[in-house]
């Protein structure tokens, strides 16, 4: 087979390949086929999705701000509530410490007072 | 033809979109005819590509960019179309359509003949051919109408030269004194 077919037969390709017209009338029927005012070309490669609105987004926007809202408020209230607590037991063991530190300063005191202010011999018999 | 009477289209002349339509009608009725092979289909086809020109009249920049634009519409929706609907490749054509230019030497058996094996070649070969020897286009604009590689354009050209030429002489259409 030939692989360069000469140039001639592509001239006859041409010529036998030339346009022809439209079948009579064509003209007329697509003129009457036109619409009546010329607006933009449609897609063809299918329905267009329809434009998301802002209507569209309304509800889930709302509920996911309530969610957010309801998650902060609840953060919001368990941390003051650790707050509270924690202000509570600190009081708390400053009251045992004071307490403490009182019970402790009584006994010095009487160690003090013991060292101080040994018993007589009298004292010691009368203890026995 | 002036630029003014796509301008006057474009501004709503029904006219001047007529013009336009009387200028460009032989070719893309002749693509759809030669690719589907079927009158009916390619007028259908044909109007449909002018239907579409009708509504993006706006973004044709020039008279040259319109026929390169009409060329490339119709060739794409031929391709589409015998992908989808069932028009087969070997489907022959239909009774007295006359698909090939009429002429004085006109040898109607060559011509069905040619047809025919023109209607053999797959979709896409059958438009690269029809767009290089119908539409006289070079192989750049049909590479960038069919949104193929130059390359792809040439080997289409090559193997379908090849093929149709090989078959007519098969047939004992063409003569193999032809041959270089």
């Amino acid at each position: 087979m030939n692989e360069n077919p000469p140039e001639n037969f592509e001239d006859e390709l041409r010529r036998r390949l030339r346009p022809i017209d439209a079948p009579a009338g064509f003209n007329e029927r697509l003129m009457a086929a036109l619409p009546v005012e010329r607006k933009p070309a449609a897609v063809s490669s299918g329905p267009r999705a329809a434009r998301p609105s802002l209507r569209d987004f309304g509800m889930p926007a709302a509920l996911a701000a309530s969610l957010l809202v309801a998650v902060f408020l609840g953060v919001y209230v368990a941390n003051d509530r650790a707050a509270v607590r924690e202000e509570q037991m600190g009081i708390a063991a400053s009251q045992q410490l004071m307490q403490a530190l009182r019970v402790t300063s009584q006994k010095l005191d009487l160690a003090y007072e013991a060292v101080n202010n040994p018993p007589t011999a009298g004292e010691e018999e009368n203890r026995s | 033809m002036p630029d003014s009477l796509l301008l006057q289209a474009r501004a709503g002349d029904r006219d001047a979109f007529a013009a336009l339509v009387r200028a460009h009608q032989g070719s893309v009725f002749s693509i759809g005819l030669r690719m589907l092979s079927r009158r009916d289909a390619a007028e259908d086809l044909a109007q449909d590509v002018f239907l579409q020109l009708y509504r993006k009249l706006d973004s044709i920049e020039s008279l040259e960019h319109l026929g390169f634009w009409l060329r490339r519409v119709a060739a794409n929706l031929a391709i589409d179309w015998l992908r989808r609907l069932p028009y087969s490749a070997t489907q022959p054509l239909d009774e007295g359509a006359e698909v090939a230019a009429p002429e004085p030497e006109h040898d109607p058996l060559m011509s069905r003949e040619l047809m025919r094996l023109l209607g053999e070649l797959a979709p896409h070969p059958r438009a690269v051919m029809l767009l290089r020897y119908q539409e006289d286009r070079d192989v750049a604009e049909i590479a960038a109408m069919l949104d193929m590689p130059v390359n792809t354009v040439k080997s289409h050209i090559k193997r379908s030269l090849t093929a149709l030429r090989g078959r007519m002489i098969g047939a004992k259409l063409i003569d193999c004194e032809e041959l270089p």
